[in-house]
């Protein structure tokens, strides 16, 4: 150390240079040496203070070089957070709402807690899972497992989807229901659970995408391999397909599908086609638990976005629908649902304001249940993921002489992804 | 085993997605492991990171801050993405660059 061994020799040479001055200085009288003396008095205590500085800047240096091996050990630690091989995340969404409806009086009827819990192991499996907790009507609080699979990423292009998935057939159940993203406190008409989009299903899935078309586009795809879904009859007549994602498969019979999409990134165009084909049976009838013969089941959908400007476009048709079965015990005739709809958000950049309207339709065997839906809606836009939202849905039954099933209604929420 | 084949031989479609998922599996093993790396994701391009998220973050939500999120956060919120939107694993190393930096 260099500058220390200076430091060190720095007294004597400051010794050594008072020495030199008082030499060169030529002999006088007594009272000039009494003056010199006093002097080399001054300087013997200037060298004493100057040791005494050396000495405590020596402590000093020795405790920032302490600090500094503490400090080190601290950013170790600090980053190891950031090279594990296994990663730990908490996302989600929250939301609470207020519904006003026609000929009832308002009701705080919605307060929703959807935690989403990522495990990651390097670059290689996720899992990825949703839960959904709700308050009821009545004050419990509901639990379900929205999702909850395993995915293995084979390839650049290729990932593999174990568990129970939201259904790949169609478009908002899968990537625009939840409440920071669907622009609207509510979803479409038929776009709901168990209306004509089917919302989840457990099996094993194939998915991923690839450049197509120069540039930024892309093509992508998913296939899966399900139980599918399940029939509820009642009074003779299918009430509804029943698409919550079932652990077991009665009928024996899996469902296969997938879809196919398209991403124009240039264009901000995204085009898919989606279907799946199986069989289904009933297995509740009047509430209760039943079994039935199997039966032939499709789905078809179609979707788009379009983003030109500050204009969100989307739309999306979907149709499920189960064969009919003369051997039937509980219903003979099957029946086709189906719905789509329409939607335009436009964001007043940069202001948080923004508007949308939206159409929908929803067309089912059971005249009761068929809807026409507008809804209009003006959003506050705290953050991407921060949202207050206030609508006025006007619902109509196409069927002359029939009431519709929802009335028209004023819906507020405040949505939270996190 | 034997009320397995019976079972079996009902459904003319369980088999086919049987062998369907079985091909899968063990395309999964002989894939397995890839090497592996100290670093994860390895690196990636930055601009066209920036690029891509530009183009594909707000594609079914509002796009998302990149200082939102802490460097490991985006890492699986971006694999997330890649199994929900169809992004190639080359795609998601070149946004965790991009985000890794901008944050
Ligand atoms: C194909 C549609 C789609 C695309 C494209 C997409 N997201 Fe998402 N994103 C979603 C959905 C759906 C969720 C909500 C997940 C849920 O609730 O299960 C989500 C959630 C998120 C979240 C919340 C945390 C989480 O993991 O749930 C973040 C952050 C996010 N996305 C960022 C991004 C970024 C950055 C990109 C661009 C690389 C992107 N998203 C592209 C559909 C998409």
């Amino acid at each position: 150390m260099p500058r220390q061994a200076m430091q060190r020799r720095l007294p004597a040479l400051v010794a050594a240079a008072g020495l030199a001055a008082l030499s060169a200085v030529p002999a006088a009288g007594a009272a000039s040496e009494s003056a010199l003396r006093s002097e080399l008095e001054a300087l013997k205590q200037r060298i004493k203070e100057l040791e005494r500085k050396l000495e405590a800047r020596r402590q000093n240096e020795r405790q920032t070089e302490e600090k500094l091996a503490e400090l080190e050990k601290e950013v170790a630690s600090a980053a190891e957070w950031k090279s594990p091989n296994t990663l730990i995340h908490m996302a989600g969404y929250a939301d609470v709402g207020y519904t006003d409806a026609r000929g009832a009086s308002g009701t705080f009827d919605s307060v929703r807690f959807n935690p989403i819990v990522h495990y990651q192991y390097r670059d290689l499996v996720m899992l990825e899972s949703e839960l959904e907790l709700k308050v009821t009507e009545d004050g419990e609080t509901e639990t379900g497992l929205e999702y909850l699979t395993i995915d293995l990423f084979l390839n650049d292009y290729v990932a593999i989807v174990a568990g129970k998935f939201l259904s790949p057939v169609g478009w908002f159940r899968q990537n625009i229901h939840p409440s920071w993203i669907n622009r609207l406190p509510s979803a479409p008409a038929g776009f709901g659970h168990d209306q004509a989009a089917p919302n989840a299903d457990v099996g094993l899935q194939v998915r991923g995408g690839f450049p197509a078309f120069g540039g930024f586009n892309r093509v992508t795809y998913a296939v899966y391999v399900g139980n599918g879904p399940t029939l509820e009859a009642d009074g003779g007549e299918i009430e509804m397909i029943e698409t919550p994602g079932l652990g077991s498969d009665t009928d024996g019979e899996k469902v296969v599908g997938g879809r196919l999409g398209v991403f124009l990134a240039q264009r901000r165009l995204e085009l898919g086609v989606s279907g799946a084909t199986g069989k289904v049976s009933v297995t509740k009838n009047a509430g209760a638990s039943v079994s039935d013969g199997a039966r032939g089941y499709r789905v078809l959908g179609a979707d788009f976005t379009w983003r030109p400007w500050r204009l969100d476009l989307r739309g999306e048709y979907i149709r499920q629908e189960v064969d009919d079965l003369a051997s039937s015990a509980y219903a003979t005739e099957g029946g086709t649902w189906r719905a789509w709809y329409l939607q335009a958000a436009y964001r007043f950049r940069p202001t948080p304001w923004e508007v949308v309207a939206r159409y929908a339709d929803y067309d089912t065997p059971h005249d009761s249940k068929d809807l026409t839906q507008w809804a209009l809606g003006v959003n506050y836009v705290f953050a991407a993921n921060i949202v207050a939202k206030l609508a006025y849905e006007f619902n109509d039954n196409p069927n002359s002489g029939v009431a519709p099933s929802i009335d028209d209604r004023m819906l507020a929420q405040v949505a939270y992804g996190f | 085993m034997g009320n397995a084949m019976a079972k079996r031989k009902r459904s003319a479609n369980r088999p086919a997605a049987g062998v369907a998922a079985a091909g899968l599996l063990l395309a999964a093993a002989a894939a397995w492991p890839p090497a592996s790396r100290a670093e994860y994701p390895p690196k990636g391009d930055f601009a066209r990171g920036a690029r891509l998220w530009v183009l594909n973050c707000g594609r079914c939500h509002e796009a998302r801050d990149p200082k939102e999120l802490r460097d490991d956060q985006w890492i699986t919120t971006l694999y997330h993405m890649r199994v929900r939107g169809g992004l190639t694993g080359q795609d998601v190393r070149d946004l965790y660059t991009f985000m890794e930096r901008s944050n």
